[in-house]
């Protein structure tokens, strides 16, 4: 991962404050707070002030002055109460103090009540990010933090963006962002969803500023579109710009991308002779361009793992890529490195790609060019098509990205200049499910069934991890995801990944003692044994949001259902269609003699952007499928 | 028989040979430990510790007296990609006021078996990182290099330590498996040691001494007469002492597994706590940290961030005095006192059997640690006349301690001793907190009430008596399939204590929503609840609903379960089989009264009869009733799980309990049109 990630940390949660006014302000009691602004809140920015001074492209000063009241106990997180720094950031100032409900101060933190501490980023073996914090315990709710910061930094490629609403259930009643270009270094803007919000834009000669006031709580809402394109963002970048020590300038994507490559990528790929000659070895044979990178993805697969280390530069520059054919180790940067030198040393070209990596789907901003992503890919053009590798997975098969960085513009990063480019997108008939079992029910309600599924595109991504579990864990897997089965035993499991074709089929054996429920001379049971829809989707009574579905897919059922001997069934139940904007379901029994039924099913979801009047329909479609997926049968002993 | 001898020494000898065979020396990584596909005990395993070696001992020199060393080597398999988490070790180190733990001779070879040969790769400095976690902890971090599958990782270092008296928790078992354990302690006489170990494997612990000598030197001046002036003389002395060692030998160590409902796994994997009893040096009088309840007691109470701090009653007197001066009851005082402390203070979330800033400060300011909190509750308590006694506690998440020790504790209750004889347990810092009903982070930990005088007495938290959450349903059904009706629910004990702590900050909506999510109801209006800050009743809430999807019409008969959305459909319990106990923190008690209308022109064909089974030990049982009259059917439901823990043996009996009551719960009412 790029260090990209705790810079949005920051911008996200940081808070860093200027000016500190020592005598009491009304405005930091807490019983008088317009309704609006209560209204599903758990904390209210008050009020944020915020200061960029740009005094040359080697500092830029951040003050920061933010007041939060806080509701409850999930509003203590918007009270800020921690810096983050790095080697080269310098905290000049800190300071919070905490104000009961009627604006009296209670608690005073100073810079030396902080304490230090290495961030911890969840992934990184080691970083040079580090925070300094305080602990403050709340006596009472609501109280008021003020948190006031002034800091520096030698890095001016990131200036920190303006995020006056950082979160769900968080109103803002005053938020000012403003920055002082002193030198007149050429910017960039970009103001993002700022339409229906109160927003007063003042752009001068050398000063930018933005300011929002009142903007109420904000609920979460299942299916939404990404926070960040709910609520106003401002960005800003600088044409001239330092990086670690290192200057850049940047006008477009073109030459951002060639600076970058100039600056962070090129010339960290020499290789030793023996390590040429062995790829040379290794794609022996291969009669395509194809196939040779295929042997080269798989042979770094199987040599290296993912360790990241970000320490200075190294946050942004990859490791050589002779070191990491020495450690056998590297991050994203350093493993997509590797992978595009190896390629190189068998004259097959590729490039550096910059992402945004998560499964909640997020573009590199492809009119604004500035450092951007969280992750590095490799980009292989081979004629008409692009090739895609995600070189730190050891898993992943071949040229198959999954829903980890599918479908998004990317920064491609090539020696003449940066390019944004699409990656793959998973249409829903690519994401295969396809099940087929044949189930004996037995006179004492219990069952016996032998499952095969298939599972292909992003449906083999959610699954094939499984493979890699130990046996009582696959078991396990099997046992939720079939947990409406009462009792279910798992008898025998073969999975098989064939990474070639990108297809995963599970094969189990299980038995349920009480799948039928008797009742008299009569056996419920359900037809739908092996998949169905579950969880119920929530109902609004005012959908504020669009609706999202992230990812298609096509599943198919077909079961045959062996009856105990003595038991028929009387009527067939009607076969069920549903079609609508978001997808088609049906299903249906049908019977193959005296003694067999037949059970098909079939669901297909598109992916999309609905707008928000139409989710009670896709939530109908929904629990329309969850009720038919349940539905029982009856069967009579004779 | 004699064949049956035969076998058995054949085996041991196999064994014996084995063990013998097999040297491990750092650097001589054998071809059958690099070729190996699986580990042969478990072939789940991703990675084994093929050899590791702790050695824990003093150094004495004269310049800094003894300091504490920790040797550590290891030999790790690696048998494939998912092994390679266990190639990156963390190494904590302490400092403090100036003196600071240090690790030498750090070490690491990766061996992989490519070819035909055994190729090398060094761990060098680009591997090792150094960094300061906190003010108080450096962190050294390596990860090796040049994995592969099958690869053999070793590594070696050693700490050295001025904290002399701390000797880290060493694990007994890893998660992943462990092939050969040797591990040794050498402790000078002078230092005493508790041992504390937790798990269920056999520790195969063994005793024995050694004779060393410390050579000191002396440095002496003459001054005075003599001619020449001052004289410097050297002279050395030799002190003989005693070091006992303590030597754990252990092969074979299974990997530990977690797994669900465990309570406190602290207690479930192999470990041994090296704690100090007391000090002794020659000539001097033993210093003594804890060795019986007594010391331990007297230990507590001299120290002045325990005993001080409950005799100290300036800071609160008036305001007690104000609170309780016209209350007469003891147990009137005892709640009043509580409730009052309860509000005033807030935990800072620090545990500790002692104070840190002091219970006056804490009070000033309403915020405190919980020694701080109980200390001050505890104190007030005995001012007011009342009699009560702090209770040392281990956490739900700490090793228990059956032995005498004062590291095992790290929080401090209250316990309250009515005149007639009834006892009422008190924390303070939990804001949902009643008398007798404690938080989660305590319930499952153990507790030893500590007197002035020195007598202690091991006290159990979970409660004799199941908590209850009572369901009243009453609905109507109609030919559709669609059920309406009303829905309270009440909570009693710790459940009402556990809905606190879930719910209480969430507005009213958010509370709905739960059930909404929960039984997938279609309308749910009128919700109302009552009782959340009535603390020492229970919470009740009601709702109307309409739900679509819990009957099923087919043909001209209705088929639906009586309890509809409430009842369990699925077993938690769903492993096959399980090596630690299940604790529930409390027992609890699950009642369902149901009232259902069934509509006009139709009739009762099938009803699920009424049944009944217990868990055996009178650990828990299930009953079942049904009536039908009028057109009305009742289902009375109780499930019951009497016991807060259920040993691992009785697991699948009690997977067998649940498969029992989701069976019965999801038995069909037929109704049929006249």
């Amino acid at each position: 991962m790029l260090k990209r990630i705790q810079l949005v940390l920051v911008a996200l949660f940081l808070c860093v404050y200027t000016r500190i006014s020592g005598q009491e302000d009304f405005s930091l009691q807490s019983i008088l707070i317009d309704s609006l602004l209560t209204e599903n809140a758990n904390a209210i920015v008050r009020s944020e002030d915020i200061v960029i001074q740009i005094n040359s492209i080697n500092s830029v000063t951040i003050k920061t002055k933010r007041v939060v009241t806080v509701l409850n106990k999930y509003g203590n997180r918007h009270a800020d109460s921690y810096e983050p720094y790095d080697p080269q950031t310098n905290i000049k100032r800190v300071r919070a103090t905490v104000f009961d409900v009627l604006g009296k101060e209670v608690k005073e933190f100073r810079k030396k009540d902080f304490s230090d501490r290495s961030m911890y980023d969840g992934f990184s073996l080691i970083g040079d990010n580090r925070f300094i914090y305080f602990e403050y315990t709340p006596v009472d709710y609501p109280y008021t933090m003020v948190y006031e910061s002034e800091v520096e930094t030698k890095n001016s490629a990131f200036i920190e963006p303006w995020f006056p609403i950082t979160n769900y259930n968080l109103s803002v009643e005053n938020a000012s962002y403003k920055v002082i270009n002193l030198k007149k270094i050429p910017l960039r803007t970009k103001e993002k969803a700022f339409v229906g919000y109160p927003i007063e834009i003042l752009k001068g000669d050398h000063e930018i500023s933005y300011i929002l006031s009142k903007v109420p709580a904000l609920n979460k809402e299942h299916q939404s579109p990404p926070f960040s394109e709910l609520v106003p963002s401002g960005k800003i970048t600088l044409g001239n710009f330092s990086l670690v020590n290192i200057e850049g300038v940047a006008d477009d994507w073109k030459t951002m991308g060639k600076w970058q490559y100039q600056n962070l990528v090129s010339g960290r790929d020499e290789l030793p002779d023996e390590v040429i000659k062995k790829m040379s070895e290794l794609v022996e044979g291969a009669d395509s361009k194809k196939e040779k990178t295929k042997r080269i993805y798989e042979y770094v697969q199987n040599k290296t793992r993912y360790i990241s280390v970000q320490l200075g530069i190294g946050g942004w520059m990859p490791m050589k890529a002779s070191d990491v054919d020495r450690l056998g180790y590297g991050d994203c940067k350093a493993l997509t490195n590797y992978t595009k030198a190896l390629l190189e040393s068998q004259n097959i070209p590729s490039f550096y790609t910059i992402v945004y990596g998560d499964s909640r789907r997020r573009d590199i901003d492809d009119d604004f060019a500035s450092m951007q992503g969280n992750h590095v890919i490799l980009n292989v053009p081979n004629e008409e098509e692009d090739i895609w590798l995600e070189c730190t997975s050891q898993t992943a098969p071949f040229n198959f990205i999954g829903d980890f960085t599918d479908d998004r513009n990317v920064l491609v990063i090539k020696p003449e200049g940066g390019e944004i480019k699409r990656t793959k997108k998973y249409k829903p008939e690519e994401n295969t499910l396809h099940t087929t079992a044949t189930i004996f029910l037995q006179e004492d309600a219990s069952m016996v069934a032998e499952v095969v599924s298939e599972s292909k595109g992003l449906q083999y991504d959610w699954r094939y991890l499984t493979k890699l579990k130990p046996v009582k864990d696959q078991k396990l897997y099997f046992k939720e995801y079939w947990s409406y089965i009462n009792n279910l035993n798992v008898l025998s499991l073969d999975l098989i990944d064939d990474k070639d074709h990108v297809t995963y089929q599970e094969k189990v054996k299980v038995n349920a003692t009480n799948y039928a429920t008797k009742v008299g001379t009569r056996l419920l049971i359900t037809p739908n044994v092996f998949n169905r829809v579950i969880r119920k989707k929530p109902k609004y009574k005012d959908r504020k949001t669009a609706l999202v579905i992230s990812r298609g897919y096509v599943d198919s059922d077909e079961y045959i259902i062996k009856l105990p001997a003595g038991y028929i069934i009387n009527k067939l139940p009607e076969g069920k269609v549903f079609e609508t904007d978001f997808g088609v379901y049906s299903c249906s029994v049908s019977k193959v003699d005296q003694s067999t039924l037949k059970y098909i099913r079939e669901l297909r979801i598109n992916d999309g952007r609905y707008p928000k009047e139409q989710y009670e329909a896709y939530r109908q479609f929904m629990s329309k499928i969850q009720k038919a997926d349940k539905t029982k049968i009856v069967l009579k002993q004779q | 028989m004699g064949k049956l001898h035969k076998a058995i020494i054949i085996v041991l000898l196999m064994v014996s040979v084995n063990t013998i065979a097999q040297e491990y020396k750092f650097g001589k990584v054998s071809k059958a430990e690099l070729i190996e596909k699986s580990y042969p005990l478990d072939s789940s395993a991703n990675a084994a510790v093929l050899y590791e070696n702790k050695k824990v001992y003093y150094n004495f020199n004269q310049q800094n007296g003894f300091q504490l060393i920790t040797e550590v080597f290891k030999r790790i398999k690696l048998y494939n990609k998912n092994g390679s988490d266990h190639a990156t070790e963390e190494i904590f180190l302490y400092k403090y006021g100036g003196n600071k733990e240090k690790v030498s001779g750090l070490k690491g070879v990766t061996y992989s078996y490519v070819g035909d040969k055994i190729i090398e790769t060094k761990l060098k400095k680009d591997g090792i990182f150094k960094n300061e976690y906190t003010e108080n902890r450096d962190q050294i971090k390596f990860t090796m290099p040049s994995l592969q599958d099958g690869s053999v990782i070793e590594f070696k270092y050693k700490i050295t330590s001025p904290f002399v008296y701390s000797i880290d928790r060493i694990y007994l078992q890893n998660i992943i498996p462990i092939n050969k354990l040797e591990v040794q302690i050498k402790m000078p006489e002078y230092f005493n040691f508790k041992k504390l170990t937790s798990g269920y494997l056999p520790i195969n612990l063994k005793e024995s001494s050694a004779q060393d000598v410390i050579n000191l030197t002396s440095k002496s001046r003459s001054s005075g007469v003599s001619t020449q002036g001052r004289n410097t003389k050297y002279s050395n002395s030799k002190v003989d002492y005693r070091i006992n060692i303590n030597t754990i030998n252990s092969s074979n160590i299974p990997a530990f597994k977690y797994e669900p409902y465990s309570g406190n796994i602290q207690n479930y994997i192999s470990s041994i706590n090296y704690e100090l009893s007391y000090v002794k040096y020659p000539n001097e009088p033993a210093d003594y940290r804890s060795s019986t309840w007594e010391d331990v007691s007297k230990t507590i109470y001299e120290n002045s961030s325990f005993g001080d701090e409950l005799k100290r009653n300036n800071y609160y007197k008036e305001d007690i005095d104000k609170l309780v001066s016209t209350v007469s009851s003891e147990l009137d005082k005892t709640v009043i006192i509580y409730d009052y402390l309860k509000k005033k203070m807030s935990w800072n979330s620090r545990r500790g059997v002692f104070t840190n800033a002091g219970t006056k400060k804490a009070y000033k300011e309403n915020t405190g640690s919980v020694a701080e909190i109980n200390l001050m509750l505890t104190s007030m308590l005995v001012y007011a006349g009342i009699d009560a006694n702090p209770v040392i506690c281990s956490t739900s998440d700490k090793v228990i301690s059956l032995f005498p020790t004062i590291d095992g504790f790290n929080y401090v209750i209250s316990r309250v001793k009515l005149a007639d004889g009834s006892l009422i347990y008190l924390d303070a810092t939990d804001k949902h907190g009643v008398p007798n009903v404690l938080p989660d982070r305590i319930i499952k930990g153990m507790g030893r009430v500590v007197a002035k005088n020195g007598t202690s007495q091991m006290v159990d938290f979970r409660p004799v008596k199941p908590s209850v959450k009572a369901y009243r349903m009453q609905c109507e059904i109609d030919e559709e399939g669609v059920a309406k009706g009303k829905l309270s629910v009440s909570y009693k004990d710790y459940l009402a204590h556990n809905y606190r702590v879930l719910n209480s900050a969430k507005d009213d909506a958010s509370k709905a929503e739960r059930f909404e999510k929960k039984y997938g109801i279609t309308e749910l209006d009128e919700y109302t609840v009552k009782g959340i800050k009535e603390y020492g009743k229970g919470v009740n809430e009601k709702f109307n609903f309409t739900i679509e999807d819990q009957i099923e019409a087919i043909d001209d008969e209705i088929f639906f379960s009586p309890l509809l959305f409430l009842r369990d459909k699925e077993n938690i319990f769903k492993s096959d089989d399980r090596k630690y106990p299940i604790d529930f923190g409390y027992g609890f008690s699950n009642k369902y009264m149901v009232n259902i209308k069934i509509p006009e022109g139709y009739e009762v064909v099938e009803c699920p009869k009424t049944s009944a089974f217990k868990l055996p030990d009178n650990m828990g049982k299930f009953t079942f009733r049904s009536n039908v009259s009028n057109g009305v059917i009742q289902i009375v439901v109780d499930e019951t799980v009497t016991s807060p823990v259920i040993p691992a043996n009785y697991y699948p009996t009690i997977k067998e309990f649940y498969n029992q009551v989701v069976k019965k719960e999801n038995e069909q009412v037929v109704l049929k049109k006249i």
